[in-house]
């Protein structure tokens, strides 16, 4: 303890301004987390938090006893690895490119076009894949139509509707990725590359070797910020564009989703709260193990 | 510094632990404060005013334009009659039902809450989310304790406490659907009787008119009119595939999905959707079918009574060459019943810093014609102004109608038949139905069965769920096969213990009907 103070004596204006960011953790992240006991009560107002009667895991029974936990965690987590890693192989191959722009005029527009969709809210998104692919008046069928084709009946088909969802989320968060890693390719000295260049190097040998390696440590990075949250789906992203449409659930239900459907009739505390206990914790699991992997094999990179 | 970190962090977590448990113990006891008994009086038996206070009430549904000046107006008053002010919250309709929830989870003081059978009084009721005002509404709200008709009280008595006041409004809200009566007419289709009729109505329209009857989301013309065409019944408000099998035979409970009427009832239905009377992405359409008709490229379009005539007189103003008419779904059975009193009400919630002054402003609001005419119509002489004989023109006659609209918030909570004025435009088939449905009513003998789903919530969440992904798609006639999907259906509800819940509600309703001496 001494130590900590003599710590803190030394470098008190360090700490001072850490401070607020502690603050914020605690009261925000920490704080809250008290709340984790509402998933192991029956909630009454007259009791509040800790005046419930406690029931054990009785509040996570709705998740596993219709036996659809399973192939709901499944296909949150495969949806989730497929943003993950499509969205950020894209996002590195479009800051590879526009890092090797020259004009800058194009090079700004781009970017802008690419990251305007960020800001687009989802009841947007869910708009327009409505009028892109409905039967009657949608885009896309009407131009069949017009080809003289077989119109396509989207919304009676579970197969097309997991490209489109990933499509949709790899599309909307593209620009905002690709400017995280074209700041990391910024921050490559030219000193290689123009070392490389007088060694003879080409543009994609010089991609190949000097900037897909120093983009490592930032990839990992992301990766491993959005392992942890690998369980909990984009609920924005999957109520806005299937809504409550039960043909399609088959291969587009998540866990939120799922979570929302039961209790949005019904409303319970308990059993909210359990559901979301249950994505936190495996988020946490995985990303421990995850960081523990990294740290054997290459340790600079873990996360801590 | 690597141990003293450590050694920082754990401080921090536990001081963290700490004020989160001392901080909800201060939440529990502020609990009991707010119970605590009613005020003093003052000497000469009056209700003490002199502090001055500010109250926090929250109602359901979006503010009107003119809201921020109404409120203002009617803040001024009440600093004069009873030193008090309100502040005044709107849920908005988007995200009304999770707030409404959370707000009694929150810790907010709110000093009066709207509340209703449709936002779940009986379940929060249950749950202790409202403060029993059955000593305080003798003194602090006199005249609402003596004009509420008794049947009223007993509707919001849950187990010995009065835990809302109800609003004093009888009315008949049957579902039905509004359909293009001059387009009927136009292709000789006959007057919509039964089903039949209405499939002819539809087929008509169709190929007559080359438009999708029931365009944008059909989901409730479908589904309220399987539930009035069977006869099936909902336990206690909305109970979802269970349901009483009819009127008459009130303890026969069964899950609907497993009946013979279903099966019939969906196969037609797979014949509807086939013939195209809805699109086959109307499950994903956020559209009304309402709007569709407004666009003349809809045919029907399901509303309770009172939507309905609303709904017809709104058209009526946009597109006057339209002509509508109305089919209640009543025709199926012959019979409707009453709304009950808690269909809507004001509540105060156990948060509550000051119930007293609360309920003394609701008083105010409901009995003073003053009051209510501000907070119900708006500003006189802009909103609306009175005809001779008592009738409504909104907005008041020489605003301009494109600048100034009619007032209208969610003002059901404390609407009061004795202050209602009626519209002066009102739809002609309005009065007729209404005498229509005096006719053949019948008291309502299963919304106010208190359903508590406790013991089984976690098979019903389940069951809410499989509704969702087989059984909507399915009433919607939206599957390649339905005997398949049918069996799917209900092995699906099987697994997720839709026995489980059927056994509970049926022995509900059945110490219900032992208690009120029902057939």
């Amino acid at each position: 303890m001494s130590g900590f103070i003599a710590e803190l004596r030394k470098n008190k204006i360090l700490f001072l301004m850490i401070a607020p960011v502690l603050v914020f953790f605690v009261v925000f992240s920490y704080f809250p987390m008290v709340g984790v006991y509402y998933a192991f009560t029956n909630y009454n107002f007259d009791g509040g938090l800790f005046g419930s009667p406690f029931v054990g895991m009785q509040n996570f029974k709705f998740l596993y006893e219709s036996g659809a936990l399973f192939s709901l965690t499944k296909n949150t987590v495969l949806y989730n690895l497929a943003f993950i890693f499509i969205g950020n192989l894209l996002q590195i191959v479009c800051a590879i490119f526009l890092s090797e722009l020259t004009g800058k005029w194009f090079k700004k527009t781009t970017q802008s076009i690419m990251f305007l969709p960020f800001f687009i809210s989802f009841v947007l998104v869910g708009a327009f894949v409505f009028n892109l692919f409905n039967t009657e008046t949608g885009v896309i069928n009407a131009l069949l139509k017009q080809l003289g084709m077989h119109t396509y009946d989207f919304y009676m088909n579970t197969e097309p509707w997991k490209y489109i969802i990933v499509f949709f989320n790899v599309w909307k968060g593209l620009g905002y990725g690709t400017v995280i890693y074209l700041a990391a390719i910024m921050s490559i000295s030219d000193e290689y590359h123009e070392a490389a260049k007088i060694d003879g190097a080409n543009i994609f040998h010089r991609i190949r070797y000097i900037t897909i390696p120093m983009l490592v440590p930032t990839f990992i990075l992301l990766i491993l910020l959005s392992l942890g949250g690998i369980l909990k789906g984009q609920f924005d992203l999957f109520y806005q564009i299937i809504g409550s449409n039960g043909m399609l659930y088959e291969t587009t239900d998540i866990i939120d989703t799922y979570v929302y459907r039961s209790l949005a009739v019904n409303f319970d505390i308990g059993m909210g709260t359990a559901a979301g206990l249950y994505q936190s914790f495996f988020g946490f699991v995985l990303i421990m193990s995850v960081n523990w992997i990294i740290k054997k094999t290459r340790e600079d990179y873990a996360l801590f | 510094m690597k141990q003293g970190l450590t050694k920082m962090l754990s401080v921090f977590l536990m001081v963290s632990f700490m004020t989160g448990i001392l901080a909800a113990c201060g939440g529990g006891s502020g609990d009991d404060a707010a119970t605590k008994a009613a005020a003093p009086k003052t000497e000469s038996g009056k209700p003490d005013i002199s502090k001055k206070v500010e109250l926090n009430w929250y109602l359901v549904g979006d503010a009107d334009k003119d809201s921020p000046q109404v409120i203002e107006k009617w803040n001024q008053m009440l600093a004069k009659d009873l030193n008090t002010t309100v502040k005044l919250n709107f849920m908005t309709w988007n995200d009304w039902q999770t707030k409404y929830n959370l707000l009694f989870a929150s810790g907010e003081k709110i000093d009066m809450v709207f509340a209703s059978s449709w936002s779940d009084f009986f379940k929060l009721s249950k749950q202790g989310a409202f403060l029993d005002l059955k000593d305080l509404l003798p003194t602090y709200a006199p005249e609402t304790w003596k004009t509420v008709p008794e049947q009223d009280w007993k509707d919001v008595t849950v187990q010995g406490k009065i835990l809302a006041v109800p609003s004093t409004y009888p009315e008949y809200t049957p579902d039905g659907i509004v359909y293009r009566d001059d387009w009927r007419q136009e292709l000789n289709l006959p007057e919509i009787k039964d089903l039949d009729t209405m499939e002819q109505y539809y087929e008509g329209v169709k190929n007559g008119k080359k438009i999708t009857p029931i365009n944008g989301k059909a989901w409730n013309e479908v589904n309220t009119l399987f539930h009035y065409y069977n006869d099936f019944k909902n336990i206690g408000g909305d109970s979802g595939i269970i349901v009483a099998k009819s009127y008459d035979t009130p303890r026969d409970v069964v899950a609907y999905p497993f009946t013979d009427e279903f099966v019939t009832f969906v196969k037609r239905m797979k014949t509807w959707a086939d013939k195209g009377f809805w699109t086959s992405s109307t499950l994903a359409s956020q559209q009304e079918a309402g709007d569709f008709i407004k666009a003349g490229t809809g045919a029907a379009y399901w509303r309770n009574a009172p939507g309905a005539s609303g709904f017809i007189m709104d058209v009526k103003k946009t597109n006057p060459n339209i002509k509508l008419a109305y089919f209640p779904f009543t025709h199926f059975h012959n019979y409707v019943v009453p709304n009950l009193g808690i269909n809507n009400g004001m509540a105060i919630p156990k948060s509550a810093a000051n119930p007293e002054r609360s309920l003394m402003v609701l008083e105010k609001l409901r009995n003073d014609p003053e009051y209510y005419n501000l907070m119900t119509y708006g500003i006189k002489g802009r909103n609306y102004d009175f005809t001779e004989d008592g009738s409504i023109v909104s907005p008041a006659p020489g605003q301009d109608p494109a600048k100034v609209k009619g007032y209208g918030i969610a003002s059901w909570g404390w609407r009061n038949i004795k202050n209602e004025h009626p519209a002066k435009d009102r739809w002609e088939g309005e009065a007729k139905l209404i005498e229509e449905f005096k006719a053949i009513s019948k008291p309502d003998i299963f919304a106010p069965i208190l359903m508590d789903y406790q013991p089984v919530k976690s098979q019903l969440a389940a069951v809410n769920q499989v509704f969702q992904q087989y059984g909507q798609p399915l009433m919607m006639g939206l599957v390649p096969d339905v005997d398949a999907a049918i069996e799917t259906y209900r092995n699906k509800l099987k697994t997720a213990g839709v026995d489980t819940v059927l056994d509970y509600v049926t022995k509900q309703v059945a110490t219900y009907a032992d208690e009120k001496g029902l057939k």
